[in-house]
């Protein structure tokens, strides 16, 4: 394995709306090429802290370095450039698009040429363009999605449009991969699929991975660190094995009178 | 043996505008009607056909902002009037009262384009930080802002009232406002506008269908539909709408270059909320956020006041006294008609032909 540096710290952060406190004074690092999983009961912040990642929010206090840089300074369309990319827990797929085209859009940051060029459809676009298509395919590939690629999106089931996002979001070759709940909602059958997907992603590709999951089953199994919050605080970090041991983990989701 | 008409086999194929050799066909076709129609229709119908092209080049400026990028702009009609005042002053003749530098077609052209995109470009960052209603609320004040600079500019645009003169046709040295004749082809000056916007038309058009195609294109529709996803994955939301508003105003700047030569003058009470809500009703006949759907809807708007007229002198009624004119009735039933698709057809004509394509692509089958 590579050298383990830091792609994503925490230090000190919090993140206020009006009263509601959604993390206090969270810090950890993210190691490069972990699976990295984040786990705790519904509203203890979890889904906040990607939005904070990716710059959809901006903590309060405290920082959050990505790649050694401020996140505070970039805007989410730049975070995301430095190889940062997502799934939504509400799939946000466009619906009006084609999986391919949704896919296509996931491979924009490869893509480089202006709209003048575009305009006129010139050499340069077509060869970009061939480029972009060229990385979705492989994406459409890796999935194992051929047969939906012409599909709309509304026309699709629940499950295969989680992996179109997935594959979206895989058509950045990001360097990390933010999963917010790849498996809600979905059969035993389907939720293996998508660990075996998640795994592949990690080790095949090499991807660093940053997932929330309320499966237990399956963050236990893949994840090679968790964290789990809890009302907006880190309440453990470490081995997912001693997680399911630590008393204030348990306390926390089974509840203490 | 025939080959399957959704089945492509490379890349190049299945990008390409016309994937299939009957779309070629039915394209070629179309061309060779469009250069002859000069010589089989009336002027009448050719100056219909002439506004509907230059028109449906305006649309799909507005298709592209509101459509593609999902913007609401309701100050398009400003776009078209700058155009027209760009290319009036540079290609104009300059009287006592307004300036005009009298300069070839090639430059005016261009320039009328540009200066367009470039006021487009200055107003885009207000919809950086607005969305839908407040933005449509924005764009509306730029219409009460246009107006009063037309009005008031009375170097540029002769008052309000008054107007003034459009740009001569100048086009490389030849001066085509008397017309022009090839050999025992005599061209008057509304064949030479027709032809000019026929070239035009095709051209922006493939613009257009360049823009649905690559990059550019799906940006704008990933901001239309979702503007924090498409913000997750790297779109960068100010430039793209910056985009929209530029290439948009460029389409409406060289419409409104030309549109007004056809009669000769512009004036400043043209470019009210009327004249921006037109295009807005244009795009929804046509079909929003479609490539050929601003092309029906112009034609569509442009020809309805000609076929009234047809259908009341048909009936015998178009001189006698009838409690409505023609152009109420033509209003009337635009009214209706932008009720109608809105209700029971919002993918607009684009929408009635995909059904109509289909149902014959499979026919006699139901499926």
């Amino acid at each position: 394995m590579a050298i383990l540096t830091e792609v994503i710290s925490f230090k000190d952060v919090s993140l206020n709306f009006g009263g509601v406190q959604a993390l206090k004074n969270v810090s950890f690092d993210i190691k490069e090429n972990s699976l990295f999983a984040i786990i705790g009961p519904n509203g203890a912040g979890k889904t906040s802290l990607l939005n904070c990642i990716n710059g959809i929010y901006k903590p309060t206090t405290g920082s959050i370095s990505i790649f050694e840089k401020d996140s505070k300074e970039l805007h989410p369309d730049e975070i995301a450039n430095l190889g940062i990319s997502r799934t939504f827990q509400n799939i946000e797929l466009f619906e009006n698009m084609t999986a391919l085209d949704n896919i296509l859009i996931g491979a924009h940051r490869h893509v480089n040429y202006g709209p003048i060029r575009s305009l006129f459809y010139s050499k340069k676009v077509r060869e970009e363009e061939k480029k972009a298509r060229q990385i979705s395919e492989n994406v459409i590939d890796f999935l194992e999605i051929e047969e939906y690629r012409y599909s709309f999106i509304l026309s699709l089931p629940y499950g295969i449009q989680k992996r179109i996002e997935l594959g979206r979001a895989l058509a950045m070759e990001p360097k990390v991969l933010l999963l917010d709940e790849p498996a809600a909602g979905m059969n035993n059958e389907e939720t293996e699929d998508i660990a075996r997907f998640i795994l592949d992603i990690h080790e095949e590709l090499g991807i660093t991975v940053i997932l929330i999951d309320h499966d237990m089953n399956m963050v236990m199994d893949i994840a090679t660190e968790v964290v789990v919050m809890d009302f907006g605080e880190k309440l453990f970090q470490g081995n997912p094995a001693d997680a399911a041991r630590d008393q204030k983990v348990i306390d926390a989701y089974l509840g203490v009178s | 043996m025939r080959k399957r008409p959704d089945l492509y086999t490379n890349y190049k194929s299945e990008s390409a505008i016309f994937s299939t050799l009957t779309q070629k066909v039915w394209f070629v076709l179309l061309l060779f009607i469009s250069l002859l129609l000069p010589f089989y229709l009336s002027n009448y119908w050719m100056l219909l056909v002439t506004t509907s092209l230059l028109i449906a080049i305006a649309s799909w400026g507005l298709n592209i902002v509101s459509g593609m990028a999902g913007q609401i702009n309701l100050a398009h009609g400003v776009f078209v009037g700058i155009g027209a005042y760009t290319s009036a002053v540079i290609g104009g003749v300059a009287t006592s009262s307004v300036i005009g530098f009298e300069l070839d077609m090639i430059f005016w052209l261009p320039i009328s384009g540009a200066v367009a995109a470039l006021i487009g470009v200055i107003i885009s960052p207000v919809s950086a930080r607005l969305k839908g209603l407040n933005l449509g609320l924005v764009t509306l004040a730029i219409v009460f802002i246009g107006s009063h600079f037309f009005s008031n500019l009375k170097f540029i645009t002769g008052g309000a009232g008054l107007g003034r003169k459009a740009a001569k046709l100048k086009f490389l040295g030849f001066d085509l406002d008397s017309g022009i004749s090839i050999g025992n082809l005599i061209l008057e000056k509304n064949d030479v506008i027709y032809y000019f916007s026929l070239i035009l038309c095709i051209l922006l058009g493939i613009g257009a269908k360049n823009l649905t195609r690559t990059k550019i294109g799906r940006a704008f529709s990933a901001i239309r539909d979702r503007d924090i996803a498409a913000e997750a994955l790297g779109i960068n939301l100010f430039k793209f709408k910056m985009y929209a508003f530029a290439l948009s105003s460029f389409y409406a700047g060289i419409a409104g270059s030309i549109i007004f030569i056809i009669s000769g003058g512009v004036e400043p009470g043209t470019f009210s909320l009327l004249y921006s809500i037109t295009f807005i009703a244009i795009v929804i006949i046509g079909g929003v956020g479609t490539v050929l759907g601003p092309l029906y809807g112009a034609f569509f708007f442009t020809m309805l006041p000609g076929i009234i007229q047809v259908i009341l002198h048909a009936l015998g009624v178009a001189d006698t006294g009838f409690f409505l004119n023609a152009g109420e009735i033509e209003r009337i039933v635009f009214g209706f008609f932008i009720i109608f698709f809105l209700v029971f057809e919002p993918r607009g004509i684009w929408g009635i032909w995909f059904r109509l394509r289909n149902y014959f692509k499979a026919w006699p089958f139901s499926y």
